[in-house]
């Protein structure tokens, strides 16, 4: 209908070709501007974007170049007080580049003249090789830097890299470890947390003082010599946190020169090593008999006679040949009575509390040497006795301080941790005796040290308790006669324990001073004493008069408690 | 006029030229100094970690004990050399006519003798 209207048909007879041509070049015209002005938006909106806004993928070239921070490829490791115990330094290592060298003959001889250590052989074969980089000496002295610069030889380049330095050299050396050439962990801390100080530029926080590190291990180093011991373990603990405050293990390495220690040095007595403890058990049964309902503190047990069974033959080192209480079987360190004890207690409840006290696994201490205890496979009667008195289980001294410091804290078990813990993390701990029977073992442990056997430990006015430990070692399958471990778990101060000091000497022999005698009371207990005189200042707990009236009540015990109550007839 | 835009525009280009190339100038002249201020900062915290590392180096126990005994003549604590604080009694209270007074000029310790002579 429209098509055929009149005006229409005029129009498009009228077209001529050249308004055609015309229309064609205005639309191309329109086309091509907007593409250009869509060009151009695009170009000024990224201008306005790369000017105004920063990427994430942008790489910053004028900041990263020029940034005040100091780059350590290996976190720093602080004491608790933030004395600095391994840091990184930077050095400079020596390589060269063979294929420059002119003339190797002429450079090894110049190179072994500054740098007598190396062997010229194995240098001139390094400098002839045909490949660009070979490591000539690594970690130099700025003085040898200066003279091989001085060498002037073409060729030859230094490296900057980093070396890890500890400051206090063989003092804290078994927990610390060491680190190998390229600054990897390989014992210790810091192979334990090598990740950790790797990805960390803030320091590690360790739980150790280095003055309470130092008095242990000097005095712990004098006692070995003294008595010819071959080696030997101490550790402080705080038993409120379960934080450990010293640790040694003698003897020990300097880990500055890694090349240059020897592999039995490298033992960690305290940690990895695991031993037969002896009477320092007694702490143990002790506590989990007085735990239980059925038996209490003024129970008697019958010490006349020695246990025969099976083959062996269980007897008393200071036999008292009579029915003794268990503050008195305590302070003789009756083996005969523990061992009635634990039968009393039952095989099954004193496994379970072993286990709950950290025995029967492993340390979760933060280092990689940490020993397995041995534990009998099947737990008979005859290991529930000789158990009983630190026979046939061997744990780490560790694992003993720990499950003493539970003892004594109150009845509360804190996993033991070589980390400082922040004021602020207030770790509950795990009940494993009631306070009643913690403060039991308190009284007994003083006793042990007013008038027991470990008397030598005493540090007047810092109330020391303590239980003194001797076992013979066993070599093979038999105990080796003669090769005794002496030690001594002790705590202070007393009357509310906060710390925790064991001492352990390996093979001690007897002196004219002890009349002979290498046993727990003689060469550990003394070590104990002096260390706790020296540290207690330092931990900031004072001094009182033991005699008051108040202390003396506290941890008062009768040795033969007066309400007689029922004597018990072991079972055999 | 159009002469006129011309040189105007003109002018503005020439200017904002001159002004980024000083401005350009300048920043790269300030970049350099906080480079500079960099390199010696990194300088001085290298160094200050040297240091921290030798004090702990030269504050080892053993070397600071064995300093003590050699030449100060000190020894450890004892325990009978420490008292507690409660024992300390307080000063006793000089009474006169007038009732209690300061004690005279010439007793106080200097430090506090300072303080009373400031009120």
């Amino acid at each position: 209908m429209i098509g055929r209207h009149p005006l229409f048909h005029k129009k498009r007879r009228r077209e001529p070709p050249v308004s055609s041509n015309m229309e064609t070049g205005r639309s191309r015209l329109l086309i091509a501007g907007a593409i250009f002005s869509a060009a151009f938006i695009v170009v000024t909106g990224r201008l306005i974007g790369v000017t105004m806004f920063v990427e994430k993928s942008q790489p910053q070239y004028s900041r990263s170049s020029s940034k005040a921070i100091l780059n350590i490829s290996r976190a720093n490791i602080v004491d608790r007080h933030g004395n600095l115990l391994a840091t990184n330094l930077k050095t400079s290592s020596l390589y060269a580049n063979p294929r420059i060298i002119l003339d190797a003959r002429e450079a090894t001889k110049k190179l072994t003249s500054v740098l007598p250590s190396l062997d010229r052989h194995s240098i001139y074969q390094k400098l002839t090789q045909d490949r660009p980089f070979t490591w000539i000496k690594r970690h130099l002295t700025p003085r040898q830097k200066y003279e091989i610069n001085m060498l002037g030889i073409p060729g030859l380049d230094f490296q900057t890299e980093e070396r890890r330095v500890y400051l206090n050299a063989a003092l804290a050396s078994h927990i610390l470890g060491h680190t190998d050439i390229d600054n990897k962990g390989l014992a210790g801390i810091e192979r334990h947390m090598d990740t950790f100080l790797r990805k960390n530029k803030e320091p590690l926080e360790l739980s150790i003082d280095i003055r309470i590190q130092h008095i242990l291990r000097k005095e712990l180093g004098s006692a070995i010599s003294e008595f010819k011991g071959i080696g030997g373990a101490g550790i402080v603990m705080n038993v409120r946190s379960g934080e450990v405050i010293g640790i040694v293990s003698l003897p020990d390495f300097d880990p500055n020169i890694p090349a240059n220690i020897e592999a039995n040095t490298l033992f960690n007595r305290a940690t990895l090593g695991v031993y037969e403890m002896g009477s320092t058990f007694k702490i143990f049964t002790t506590a989990m008999a007085l735990d239980t309902d059925r038996i209490s503190i003024r129970d008697r047990y019958d010490a006349t006679h020695p246990i025969r069974i099976s083959r062996f033959i269980i007897r008393d080192y200071h036999a008292q040949k009579r029915w003794l209480s268990i503050p008195e079987i305590f302070m003789y360190s009756s083996n005969i009575g523990s061992a009635k004890m634990a039968l009393d207690v039952g095989i099954a409840r004193q496994r379970a509390f072993l286990q709950k006290i950290g025995i029967l696994h492993p340390s979760p201490v933060e280092i990689s040497e940490i020993g397995l205890p041995l534990i009998p496979s099947r737990w008979r009667e005859i290991n529930a006795m000789t158990i009983s008195y630190g026979h046939g289980l061997s744990i780490s001294p560790m694992q003993l301080v720990s499950g003493v410091a539970a003892m004594v804290n109150g009845g509360v078990y804190h996993a033991p941790t070589f980390l400082k813990k922040s004021v602020k993390t207030n770790e509950k701990g795990r009940r494993v005796i009631t306070k009643r029977t913690s403060h039991q073992v308190r009284r007994l442990l003083r006793l042990v040290v007013t008038s027991g056997t470990g008397r030598k430990a005493a540090a007047e006015g810092y109330i020391v308790g303590g239980k003194t430990g001797t076992a013979e070692r066993v070599v093979g399958k038999k105990y080796k006669k003669k090769a005794l471990i002496s030690s001594f778990i002790g705590a202070f101060p007393m009357n509310a324990p906060q710390y925790a000091v064991f001492a352990m000497i390996e093979e001690p022999s007897g002196t004219k001073k002890t009349h002979g005698f290498a046993t727990g009371g003689w060469v550990a207990a003394p070590v104990i004493g002096k260390v706790i005189k020296r540290i207690a200042p330092l931990l900031g707990i004072p001094a009182v008069d033991e005699k008051t009236a108040k202390i003396e009540r506290q941890l008062a015990i009768d040795l033969i408690p007066k309400k007689k109550g029922k004597s018990r007839l072991a079972s055999f | 006029m159009i002469q006129r835009a011309t040189s105007f525009w003109m002018f503005l280009a020439i200017a904002a030229g001159i002004g980024l190339f000083i401005l350009k100038y300048e920043v790269k002249s300030m970049e350099g100094k906080l480079a500079k201020i960099h390199e010696k900062t990194l300088n001085n915290l290298e160094a200050t970690h040297v240091l921290k590392a030798e004090w702990s180096y030269l504050n080892q126990p053993s070397q600071l004990e064995d300093f003590g005994r050699r030449l100060l003549n000190l020894q450890p604590v004892e325990a009978s050399q420490t008292i507690p604080i409660e024992t300390i009694p307080l000063r006793p209270i000089q009474k006169s006519s007038e009732g209690t007074h300061p004690p005279a000029a010439d007793q106080v310790p200097p430090q506090f003798a300072k303080i009373r002579r400031e009120q």
